[in-house]
């Protein structure tokens, strides 16, 4: 019997579960997502999948060789504020910090209406209020020193204080303590003696990092989300344990690879906003399989437009996140969201009468006006329909009728309140759209230092192929995917399963040249074997083991850091010159060329561990037979479609995407239906369908 | 002494007095300005084009940004890019430090007038400026100014203005507190022509570094201006290649023109009249123990707003900033409170704002006053009365209402200037950034942001203090907010803290102070709203804290703490803090808005439960009645607070009268200005008692009480360390109902003020 690796990922409406056999090929089964608890609709999916197969539940999980899973139950907490009740310890004088939030308003990446209208903004409800944190008399200093010892009988007050206030998970956050992490253990150990029933959690252990906000938040949330995460992952574990499968459950993490259940109890931080991650995980595959070292991966749904970049094969990650403004660090692949979706409404300026799209959503409820759900302000959705993009029999693969008329309606008062055509103006909602997401692509590659020309975009959501020809061409990019097949509809789920073991160790020590590199190796070192302790752990055999170490360097005097990748774990002399010359290379790539300067002390600020464990891939098949000719039943219908380059409507080809072959080749204007999106192919753009079925667009056809 | 528009033969060209610009710029024919544009866009290119504009701009600010890295950028993101058009209008300018963009435009101006005849002004040339009189702040804050020009006609500006960690003069760090005058200070450079036809001139460069002791870190914060200027010319040049010269400047056009018209018809739905604020400065000098007074003045007239400065102090000593510094100041106030909503485009507004104040005065000094503290003291000191002023003017607007502000903390800087060796045994110098942490003022519909920053600064980051350690020989005890710094009353401002250190690691620091607003508080209140904590300096030589580090118990508070207290003055020079002396600084709160005994018992209980007040406040200055330490009792509340209004009323004696007219507009959150058949009136808009008529200031007509400044908040101490006027915490009561309508704090010798005057017979509700 085969083995399988098999991916599952709990949506809002739906669980999807992946299996993956030998050979590579795949299997999906859907189950409805069960939120009073959500192991159940896991289970059912699981069991929908071994029934595709012919296989009894117990006999599946037996040949499942590594079942990975991405779970919300974290993020859910956070955005219903229905996480436990936390008290945090920290250095008595330092109480505030996580109040203070650094004297801002936790504004980073947020609309810049809230940032320059103050009124409009606030802090966040506290996460742990004043009256559950305690301070206690200790101190470590910058050179990991004890200044001041412990005092245990504040520290046992305080632990039996937040107990006896109701308190359920206890954070424990000390300054300087990545440095020296005595003092946060021992209070750890108290805690577990005189209120053991608490979810503890240190920052040493959680985010060794420089910085005391981010490393409190960090396990402020971690505290916040645990019971929750810990109760839900260990009652799925146990489930599938008694059901006969015996490996460690891997979960989906925000790194961009997967970590085993007893990590993920331990830290469920690593979770925390992990959805979107799967998607790029999912992706760097593809690109890969496809010969595509550079990706932007763009989602475009109805509420939010996440992009992520894939940079020379590797994920683009950040060591610094955000929740409902609160940052906090955490090893992340960096994706970044932007407020436009299908439902951004449409509005004008009363004062300046000007067009505006965004950045408020009219949400899935109401939505857009054609949903015919009580929405009155039209949103992209709406001009969509109004434009011919979409068919208003065929949306989302025909389970909701829209409403062309309303939408038509709805657009047409805005129309005349400009004096503008109804086209003209859904045209131009359209484009100021398109030029929105081109813009934030365009900020992720190039403040990142990257050349967006050098990339192509994945189009995933439903509304993103509708909008991403016209955003790809703005950008200057040279081809759009859309994924298809069976593996699109699915995709977290397939990013889950083609994930691979991933460990994540940093520590901060901060050291300025001439470096003393006795101790640079001693804990570079340390964090390689804290990695192979986690993958034997993991039952991952040592031949799979596979570490990537690198340091985050920067000028002595400036803030920027860059990750700079080491050859080895063991640095010598000769290697220190080329350590300079990478890091002023990856400086001015990142910062500019000039930016660097060339004889300033560098400092290391970060060591970090990779250590992972290649999972088993599936293996997509290309089809050799290619070919040119579009079957004539393909074209499913002929729509009049309003075109900006012509300015003018007219009947369009539109293509039903399952009847097209693999070598098809269409050139635009035309459009192309699955069951989940539409992809708009305008004039002087072409579509073709490649080896593996995905639709490949051509932005700068001519 | 005479304002500007009064001096008709003097020559306001930036030389020895500050350049103000004419109507009409006289640029050379040298240069050929581009004119022509479209006046019809249709709106999808317009908002297309306007979206990129703004994208310019900002990937502009985070070009600086990467490229620096300096704590500055980052951090106190001390810097702004800007957009302009050909003659110098703004088009957009960033969300970064606010008052540079009132010292941009003045300065293109000046470039254009000075320099298009010799040595010209052409494509790829870049002019480097920081000139105080001609328009930069003080002399660190310099400026880049990139025109842009497209088929050989100067087409727009792009400039960028970043602070230096120092460019010379008497005090490492360029701020110099004991100068006596700019001859003390950094290097001074009227616009110069740093890059020449895409080339850096190389012996410019010299001499612009040449006067700093960090030359290395200038020269790349000047790589970092360059290539923030270049990347928003190169995506202009683009825009243009793309839609055409004549459609990208028709747009920026129309960005001003519309910031225009949201402008006039916010000015359309408010009365005319006349506001005034007036706050202090404290020591111009070391040893100096005056008060130096600040008057703001805005006159509205139609359309047209007039700031003047009318009997502000002379300059003086080291606490001056420029016409220019003035006025940027007064613009961060225009643009958060009038033109939030139109993004950061503040041009359209500025063609109807005229700003007239007296030259001489130390907040429009003339050459060579000392002007290098200007941001941390004088433009503050100008900038946040200029919140009261506009937001009394649009008070009566319900919608505008919605964004007023009272004064947020640090309203005046309390700078921490140290130095000596580092724990890696090398030099240093420092202010330290915490102050930054600020808070923001109450609304009028609800409470400020503790430690919500500085409102100048809508973005900004407190380095964490394991950063701040890290790099300097310190260790700090605490940094907390602080119960009681929030100015209280219905809405209570933001909250302060207090940061707290001794010397780590090395032997002694050497420290200066720079402060004001440490006896009179700075941050008052509006409307009754009661003021914030002054700033703080607490000094403990030789204390016991070996002890507390010796037996592991630490103190929270410096009031914990055993040893020789001293008096820090605020221009204290030299300082010695040795290893046992413990140091505190704490900055200012935000003002509270509206009359305290009107706050809900429920919000004060909030209050309770958060720390955000004591419980002798809430006693005190709410009037609450409370069950235990975090209940308020609330009929018992309403009960105590009628019978304190009651007595009030009644200890004053005097016949009051309810006069029922119509309500013309409301003033205030207790004042209204009234009519009827015998003219126009003040009235108290809680019992309709007459407080005069509106030629008369309604203060006048109010019971008034006079306290000790130190009852307006419980953080506030005496006065008279700090100077020797006399100051007052006065308050302004309804007669008929006892209702606060207002507060001034004042030196004794200064009358009463007029906050609020309507003019005579202008009425735009009717």
């Amino acid at each position: 019997m085969s083995s399988y690796l098999c991916g599952l990922d709990i949506g809002g409406t739906f669980t999807d579960c992946v299996l993956i056999d030998d050979s590579g090929a795949l299997t999906i089964a859907k189950a409805p997502s069960t939120p009073s608890n959500f192991a159940e609709g896991v289970m059912e999916a699981v069991n929908r999948a071994a029934t595709k197969i012919g296989l009894a539940l117990p006999d599946l999980l037996e040949a499942i060789e590594v079942l990975a899973h991405g779970t919300t139950v974290g993020t859910n907490a956070v955005i219903q504020r229905r996480g436990a009740k936390v008290g945090l310890v920290t250095t008595k004088g330092h109480n505030d910090v996580i109040h203070i939030m650094r004297g801002s308003r936790g504004l980073s990446g947020q609309d810049i209406k809230l940032i320059v209208h103050i009124p409009e903004s606030s802090k966040p409800d506290p996460i742990i209020p004043k009256r559950m944190i305690r301070g206690v008399s200790e101190r470590v200093d910058c050179f990991g020193k004890v200044v001041v010892k412990l005092n245990e009988d504040e520290a046992r007050a305080a632990i039996v204080e937040l107990r006896d206030a109701g308190c359920e998970a206890l954070a424990i956050c000390l300054l300087w303590s990545f440095l020296d992490p005595t003092h946060e253990k021992r209070i750890k150990e108290l805690a577990q003696e005189l209120a053991p029933e608490l979810y503890v959690t240190c920052s040493s252990e959680l985010a060794p990092k420089w910085g005391e906000y981010e490393r409190t938040t960090a396990v402020a949330l971690n505290g916040y989300i645990g019971p929750t995460t810990v109760g839900y992952i260990t009652k799925l574990d146990e489930q599938l344990t008694d059901m006969g499968y015996e490996p460690p459950l891997q979960i989906t993490q925000c790194a961009g690879g997967t970590i085993s259940v007893n990590k993920a109890t331990a830290a469920p931080l690593l979770t925390l906003d992990s959805g979107p991650v799967s998607g790029v995980t999912g992706s760097l595959y593809l690109g890969g399989l496809m010969g595509f070292p550079n990706v932007i991966t763009s989602d475009l749904g109805g509420t939010s437009f996440d992009v992520g970049v894939i940079h020379e094969g590797r994920p683009v990650v950040s060591y610094r996140s955000i929740v409902h403004q609160y940052e906090y660090f955490l090893p992340k692949v960096d994706v970044q969201t932007l407020g436009t979706g299908g439902g951004s409404k449409v509005w004008i300026d009363k004062t300046t009468r000007t067009l505006r799209v965004g950045p408020e959503s009219a949400g899935a409820d109401p939505g857009p006006v054609c949903y015919g759900r009580g929405g009155t302000i039209p949103t992209i959705t709406d001009a969509d329909l109004v434009l011919g993009y979409l068919d208003p029999k065929n949306f989302a693969g025909g389970t909701m009728q829209l409403n062309r008329d309303a939408a038509v309606q709805a657009l047409q008062a805005l129309a005349d309140e400009l004096g503008m055509g109804l086209f003209e103006l859904a045209s131009g909602v359209a484009q100021i759209a398109e030029f929105q997401m081109a813009d934030l692509m365009r900020k992720v590659t190039v403040q990142k230092g990257l050349d967006p020309r050098e990339f192509v975009v994945f189009a995933f959501g439903g509304a993103g192929p509708v909008h991403m020809g016209v955003a790809a061409r703005e950008l200057g990019v040279q081809k759009v995917i859309v994924p298809q097949g069976d593996t699109a509809a699915v995709w977290c789920a397939f990013g889950a399963a083609s994930a691979d073991i991933l460990h994540v160790n940093e520590q901060v020590n901060i050291m300025s040249s001439p470096f003393d590199l006795e101790k640079v190796n001693t804990l570079l070192e340390q964090l390689e074997s804290r990695g192979r302790k986690q993958l034997m752990d993991d039952q991952v055999d040592p031949e799979r083991h596979q570490f990537a170490l690198s340091l985050d360097m920067r000028h002595r005097g400036q803030i920027n850091e860059v990750e700079v990748d080491l050859d080895s774990g063991v640095l010598s002399n000769s290697d220190i010159d080329r350590l300079r010359a990478r890091f002023v290379e990856r400086y001015e790539r990142l910062y500019g060329r000039g930016a660097a300067l060339p004889d300033a002390r560098l400092e290391i600020v970060t060591y970090r561990c990779r250590a992972t464990a290649l999972s088993r891939k599936p293996k997509l098949v290309k089809t050799t037979e290619l070919i040119n000719e579009v079957d004539p039943g393909a074209q499913s219908d002929n729509r009049e479609i309003y075109w900006a380059e012509s300015g003018r409507k007219s009947a369009t080809r539109i293509f039903d995407g399952y009847k097209l072959k693999p070598g098809n080749s269409l050139d635009g204007p035309c459009v192309v239906e699955t069951a989940t999106t539409s992809m708009v192919i305008h004039p002087r753009q072409s579509v073709n369908v490649d080896a593996f079925g995905n639709f490949v667009i051509d932005p700068n056809h001519n | 002494m005479p304002r500007i528009s009064e001096m008709t033969d003097v020559d306001f060209n930036g030389v020895e007095q500050p350049y103000v610009p004419p109507k009409t710029l006289n640029i050379s024919d040298n240069v050929k300005l581009h004119t022509n544009w479209d006046r019809e866009i249709d709106p999808v290119t317009y908002e297309v084009i306007r979206h990129n504009l703004w994208q310019i701009n900002e990937e502009h600010g985070a070009t600086i940004q990467r490229i620096s890295g300096s704590p500055v950028a980052m951090y106190a993101l001390d810097l702004n890019p800007s957009i302009l058009t050909e003659d110098a209008e703004f088009v957009y300018f960033g969300p970064y430090m606010q008052y540079m963009s009132g010292v941009t435009d003045t300065q293109v101006k000046w470039t254009l007038e000075f320099r298009s005849e010799n040595p010209g002004i052409s494509e790829g040339d870049m002019f480097i400026a920081n000139d105080p009189w001609v328009g930069a702040a003080h002399q660190q804050d310099v400026m880049l100014l990139c025109p842009v020009f497209w088929e050989g006609e100067l087409f727009c500006w792009v400039t960028n203005c970043l602070h230096q960690y120092d460019i010379g003069g008497i005090t490492p760090g360029s701020f110099c507190p004991a100068a006596e005058s700019a001859y003390d200070e950094g290097i001074l450079l009227p616009p110069l022509k740093i890059i020449e036809n895409f080339q850096v001139r190389k012996d410019i460069e010299a001499v612009y570094l040449r006067s700093s002791r960090k030359p290395d870190l200038v020269a790349l914060d000047f790589r970092a201006q360059m290539a923030g200027n270049t990347t928003a010319r190169e995506r202009i040049l683009d825009l243009i290649k793309r839609y055409g010269s004549g459609i990208v400047k028709g747009v920026m056009k129309r960005v001003i023109d519309n910031s225009e018209k949201a402008y006039l018809e916010k000015m359309a739905r408010i009365p005319d009249g006349y506001w005034q604020d007036r706050t202090y400065v404290e020591a111009c000098r070391p040893g100096d123990r005056r008060t130096h007074r600040v008057m703001l003045g805005l006159r509205k007239e139609g359309n047209k707003l007039l700031f003047t400065n009318n009997d502000s102090a002379p300059q003086d000593g080291a606490m001056n900033a420029t016409y220019s510094g003035w006025r940027g100041s007064i613009m961060v106030a225009v643009n958060e409170l009038l033109c939030w909503d139109q993004y950061f485009a503040p041009g359209g507004a500025l063609r109807h704002i005229e700003f007239d104040p007296t030259p001489g005065t130390f907040n429009c000094a003339h050459f060579p006053a000392s002007v290098s503290t200007a941001p941390i003291q004088s433009m503050e000191i100008s900038l946040y009365p200029a919140y009261n002023v506009l937001s009394k003017m649009i008070y009566p607007d319900t919608e505008m209402r919605k964004d007023i502000m009272c004064i947020g903390g640090t309203s005046q800087w309390p700078a921490t200037l140290f130095r000596g060796i580092d724990q890696w045994g090398e030099r240093y110098g420092y202010l330290l950034i915490d102050p930054i942490g600020g808070a923001i003022g109450a609304f009028t519909m609800a409470d400020g942001i503790n430690t919500g920053g500085q409102s100048r600064t809508p973005i900004c980051q407190l380095p964490n203090i394991e950063h701040t350690e890290q790099n300097f020989p310190i260790l700090f005890l605490y940094r907390k907010e602080l119960p009681d710094s929030g100015g209280a009353g219905q809405y209570r401002g933001g909250l302060s803290a207090e940061s707290c250190f001794i010397p780590h690691n090395t032997d002694v620091i050497t420290q200066d102070t720079l402060s004001s607003g440490n006896a009179t508080p700075t941050s008052s209140g509006m409307m009754g709203g009661y003021p914030s904590t002054t700033n703080a300096y607490t000094f403990i030589r030789n204390s016991d804290i070996f002890d507390n580090i010796a037996a592991s118990k630490m103190p929270e508070d410096t009031s914990e703490l055993r040893g020789d207290p001293i008096t820090l003055q605020l221009r204290e020079e030299n300082f010695q803090q040795s290893a046992s002396d413990v140091y505190a600084v704490r900055w200012t709160g935000g003002g509270g808005f509206g009359d305290p005994m009107n706050r809900s018992p429920a919000d004060i209980a909030q209050d309770l439960e958060n720390y955000s007040i004591t419980v002798e406040t809430a006693r005190k200055v709410y009037g609450a009645v409370l069950s235990d330490d975090t209940t308020v009792d609330v009929e018992a509340t309403t009960k105590l607070r009628a019978e304190i209004r009651t007595a009030r009323v009644q200890r004053d004696g005097r016949k009051s009268k309810v006069r029922n007219g119509t309500v013309l507009f409301e003033v205030g959150s207790c004042l209204n200005a009234m009519s009827d058949g015998g003219g126009q009136y003040w009235a108290c808009s809680n019992c309709s008692t007459e407080l005069g008529t509106t030629a008369e200031n309604y203060k006048g007509f109010c019971i008034r009480e006079d306290n000790p400044v130190s009852a307006s908040n419980p953080l506030i101490g005496e006065p008279d360390r700090f100077i020797d006027d006399a100051v007052t915490f006065r308050q302004f009561f309804c007669p008929g109902c006892g209702h606060l309508i207002d507060n001034e704090i004042a030196v004794d010798t200064d009358p009463v003020l007029a906050d609020i005057s309507i003019l005579d017979g202008l009425n735009p509700n009717v």
